[in-house]
This record gives structure tokens, sequence and C-alpha cells, in this order.
């Protein structure tokens, strides 16, 4: 799974990874740009549920990032 | 004016009155900024007391509710608090204060990364490092906490940023421009209403959502429909008092009719909810017959869990009057007799044999629920008590029923109840706790006491880690590892000792008496229920079970 996010906060990127972790996936490649925003690249491989979970909870990141949620 | 004081004039800006902490060094200059001001500070003696009262307040009045620390240890035990707020998607703001900046990454005393341990468990947190940001965060963790799903926000600030002066005009300017709200899809809820009508057995299931202030109108779309509905334990006091259909809790120790009527369901419209485990149980056999329409303020949710079909991504509020308007566009449909069906699939509460004469810690909550006002406040702690009256509880409204519902803290039901008494001054409010979760938050009854503040706490002492106790019963071979307090102190005399009044009941022939007294009480009061050590919480579905698999007595 690949992942190309906006995100505001950079510490973002490490929670992402912490995620990745505990859902029992791989963060498999990063590539972060932080400057006025951050854009942030990622790829995980592990289990289809775990990242189904995983999308879902950076999802819910980006969401309060945003301030929409 | 120094960075504290523009700490404090940003929470009266934000409209905060009351805020719960403790003091330590690195936050003394904001206690320094209290000392001469108009917010009021609730001294606590523990920390997370400190996150559950601020969390009880918010939940008991819709409002934010604001604890502080120090840093170190003083904010990580503000942790469990803030998953609690997390969890329950409770609004609070949490300050804490920092080691000074030039000691950050030295393991400076009482030095901790507060932001990096509170990552997950807030929809935000912020370190400020310069004090001219002071107000702009404080508003912005206001904004964030309120925002959508609501949850906790941490500022942690330094020592020298507290300490250093700014003229404070520019923190007020750097507002945050919030997302755009979701607003339901009007194609949704068309699709929505059009399920609602082609249904033979649809159940509606609210959850904590509604405590955002939507009560009334849930209310109003199940009396339009007459249809069975059931609540999460997050939602009780959401269904309209004597509403016949209401079935009552749902969930692993949920009420049979409400669990069965979910189970034969061919359209569940869950509302604010998050088919969390303990209601579904096993949730590929969760009402497998219905089409399931979901609501819900975060996307995140749909599909988490169960996969909807239709789903209403917005402020519960606007869904429910959109559902409304669209529903009496056309001939509204009712549900009486199925209604009437769902009701029969429960009876009586199904309750153990108390052997010898034994205090029955059912018999003594169905008496205290008949005494209390309907009006009245209550919390609870985590357990077996947690189970009981939540089965018997018929609050008013949302918010006169706090628990520790997602995470399930230990020790919250106290403070919690301290918390919301400071925010509904004029109601009762009741704590209803167990011998172990009381235990956690024992010095807390200082706090009753220096503020006198009139909470009436139910302890239902059955000298056992009770829910523990229960599922070592049935399904650790009764192996009893841990759960026994029959050493328990002596409750009466700990709370006189902190100059609390304390009732005791020994014998279910004084209950009634002593429950009238105490209730009738002027002042904080601690009721002591001296229960037997073995009644279990029925009915209950094991975990990772379904309805199908629901026990009402032990085998």
């Amino acid at each position: 799974m690949t992942c190309d996010l906006t995100l505001r906060d950079v510490r973002s990127v490490a929670r992402i990874v912490n995620l990745a972790h505990r859902f029992n996936c791989r963060t498999t490649q990063i590539a972060v740009r932080a400057e006025a925003t951050v854009t942030a690249s990622f790829a995980f491989a592990g289990p289809d549920a775990a990242l189904l979970r995983l999308r879902a909870q950076i999802d819910r990141i980006v969401s309060y990032e945003a301030n929409a949620t | 004016m120094t960075g504290a004081q523009a700490v404090v004039e940003a929470l009266e800006r934000a409209g905060v009155e009351t805020i719960f902490g403790y003091p330590g060094g690195a936050i003394m200059p904001l206690y320094d900024a209290l000392y001469e001001h108009r917010v009021r500070h609730i001294l606590v003696r523990h920390e997370a007391a400190a996150a559950f009262a601020a969390s009880g307040y918010a939940r008991t009045s819709g409002r934010v509710g604001v604890c502080c620390a120090t840093s170190g240890p003083g904010a990580t035990n503000l942790v469990t608090g803030l998953l609690d707020a997390m969890m329950d998607s409770v609004p609070l703001v949490a300050i804490t204060g920092q080691v000074r900046s030039e000691l950050m990454g030295t393991d400076g005393f009482q030095e901790a990364d507060v932001c990096a341990i509170t990552q997950p468990v807030t929809k935000r947190n912020m370190l400020v490092t310069d004090v001219n940001h002071i107000g702009a965060s404080i508003a912005e963790a206001f904004a964030v906490a309120r925002r959508g799903r609501p949850g906790p926000v941490l500022v942690d600030i330094p020592n020298d940023v507290l300490k250093a002066r700014t003229d404070g005009n520019v923190a007020s300017e750097r507002r945050e421009a919030g997302g755009a709200q979701a607003r339901v899809s009007d194609a949704a809820v068309r699709d929505a209403v059009a399920r609602i009508r082609s249904a033979r057995r649809p159940v509606a299931i609210i959850g904590g959502g509604v405590r955002a202030g939507s009560a009334g109108l849930y209310r109003m779309f199940a009396a339009m429909l007459g249809l069975p509905h059931a609540a999460t334990i997050n939602a009780l006091g959401a269904a309209a008092p004597g509403d016949p259909n209401y079935l009552g809790m749902l969930g692993m120790h949920g009420l049979k009719a409400a669990n069965k009527a979910v189970q034969r369901a061919d359209l569940l419209i869950a509302l604010g909810m998050r088919f969390d485990d303990r209601v579904t149980g096993k949730p590929d056999r969760f009402a497998r017959d219905a089409a399931v329409i979901h609501a819900d303020i975060d996307a995140t949710e749909f599909g988490k869990i169960v996969a909807p079909d239709v789903t209403l991504h917005g402020d519960l509020a606007d869904t429910l009057r959109a559902l409304i308007d669209e529903l009496a566009r056309e001939h509204v449909p009712r549900f009486d007799d199925w209604a009437a069906e769902a009701r029969l699939m429960g009876g009586a509460l199904p309750s153990d044999r108390v052997e010898n004469d034994g205090l029955s810690a059912t018999g003594v909550l169905d008496q205290l629920f008949a005494a209390i006002p309907d009006d009245a406040i209550v919390t609870t702690d985590v357990g077996q008590h947690q189970m009981w009256a939540a089965q018997r509880a018929r609050p008013a409204s949302p918010r006169r029923y706090a628990t520790s519902a997602g995470l399930g803290a230990m020790g919250f039901g106290f403070p919690a109840a301290i918390g919301a008494a400071f925010a509904n001054p004029a109601v009762p409010v009741y704590a209803i706790v167990g011998d172990g979760g009381f235990q956690m938050c024992l010095p807390e009854l200082a706090t009753l006491r220096r503020y006198d503040v009139p909470v009436k706490i139910v302890l239902i002492d059955n000298q056992n880690l009770g829910m523990v106790r229960q599922w070592q019963e049935l399904f650790f071979s009764a192996r009893y590892s841990a759960t026994n307090l029959a050493d328990n102190p002596d409750f009466v005399a700990i709370a006189r000792a902190y100059g609390i009044d304390a009732h005791a009941i020994t014998a279910p022939a004084h209950a009634a008496d002593t429950i009238a007294r105490f209730v009738a009480s002027r002042g904080p009061a601690l009721l002591h229920c001296a229960c037997h050590p073995t009644e279990n919480v029925w009915p209950m579905i094991p975990a990772g079970m379904t309805v199908d698999d629901l026990m009402e007595a032990r085998a």
C-alpha cells in the first residue's frame, strides 16, 4: 500500500510509522519533505486487513490535522 | 504580561471558569498567575483525578474540561485520562508545564517528552516554544477539542516560556482556520430513508455521538417511527424517559431484548456509535441479516468493524434533522408491531441468588435508582457495578450519566463525579463505585471535603475485583488469582477521617432506610454497601460471541 500525504505536523510521520508497526505492517519506504507543509510518501507491506486498519488510522490523523473532524 | 498570565487570559477568553490540577516545579508560574485570577483552580490529590474530573465536567456540561499538571510525572499521570477522553470523544484541554527550554534533552529533573508520549492519546498536542504563541495555541487547543469528533488536546509549555514577557496581542491574532465540516449528503439521506421505508424489522442504535447535543432530535426520530431502539453505554439517557420502545443498553452485559432485537433486525440504523467489540461480540455474526445505515461525524469509523450499506457522514444533529425532514415528505412508516414483538424478547433482568441473606448489589442498586431524583447525575467506575448500573439507570439525558466506557479506566468514577458537581452545582451527583476502583482515588475524599462538594458516593464493596473474579469463575476454572480484596480497609472510618459523612448497609433489611437517609443527607456522603462477594453480572455474552451464546446464570 502506498500513501502520498500532505501533513501539517512532521511528527505525524513518526506516528504513522509507529502505527504500521503496531498493526504488524512494515514500512518499506518513506520520503518526506518538510517545508511550510509536509509532504510524505509511504509504502507499507502487511496483511490486507492490517493495511486497511492502518489506512483508516492515517485518514484519521490527516483529518484531525486538517481540523475537519 | 507573562506567558503564564497569557495562559490564564486565554483560558478566560475560551470561557473557562474551572480547571482541575496539581502544582509542581515547572508549572509554578501558571499557579502564580492563577493566584489572583477569576479562573477557579480545583486542587485534586493526584493528577489522574484532575483529568478524570475534567472529563466528568465536560461529559455532563458539554463544555471543554480543563486540567493542568507539572512536567514529568505530573504530565504522565494525565495520560490515562487523556486516552479515556480520546476513546469516549470527550473535549478536554490539558496544560502541562515543561522543564526550562535549555534543560530539554538533558534528562533534566522531572523532564519527560510529553508531546511524544501523548501523541497517540490526543487529537493534537503542541509544545509552545515562543511566549507570543501562547494565546493562539490555547485558542487552537479549544477549537480542536470541540470541533467535529471531540477529544483531548495537550499544550506543553516550558517553564521559561511561562515566565517570559509578552504583550499578549500577537497571541490572540493567530487563529487557525478550521477545515470544512462534513455535511451529510442528501443522496445518502434519501437512500437511508428509502431503506427505512422498506424495512420490516429496523432497530436504531444510538451511541456516544448523541452527547454532543442531539438527544431531542433522536427522541423525535425514534418516536415518529415507533421503532425499537437500543443504546450503547455512552448513550444512556438518549431515549425519552418512559419510551416503551427503548430496549435498554446492548452489548456484552446489555439487556436481552436489546441484543435479540438487534440480532433479528433487517435494518440497523447506527447513529454516532462505533461498533465497539463489547457491542458486536463477533462482528461477522453480529446482526447478520441486517443492512446497515451508519451515521457518524468521523468517516474513519465507516467500515472499521461493520461494513455499512449507507453512510451518513456529518454532525449527528444535522443527520437526524435531515432524516426527519426526508421521512416527513411522505407517509411516515410505523413499526409498532415489530417494536411490541421486540419488547417481548426480554423479560426481567436475571440476577444471582445471593446466599445466606447476604446483601445483593443489584438489590441495592434497584433501591438506589428508585430513590434518587430523576434528574440526578450518575457517574460510575469500572467493573461489575458499572454494568449493573448501566442495566438499571434511566438518566434524564446523556449528560446525566458519565462512565469510562471505551477505555474502562478504574478510578474514573469518583473524580468524574467531582468534576460533574462543579459543572452542575444545582444537580445531585451520585458516584457509584466498586471497592477496587475507589481505592485508586481515595485521596480525592480530601478534595470533596475541601470544597464541600455534595457528591454522594455509593460504594459497592464485594471484597473482590468483581468483574475479573467473575471471568475467573466462568472462563479460568475458578482459579481466583489476585482478585480477592477480603482485607479491604474500613471505608466508613476512612471517609469519616476525611470529614465525610458515612452510612453503611450490611444486611438487606436495613437497605431501604439507610438509602433514604443517605439520599436525604446534605453535603458529601459515603454509602458503604457490604455486598455478597460472588454475585455475577447477568446476562452476559462472552467476549467474541453473539447473543446466541448469551448466559443468564452459572452453568
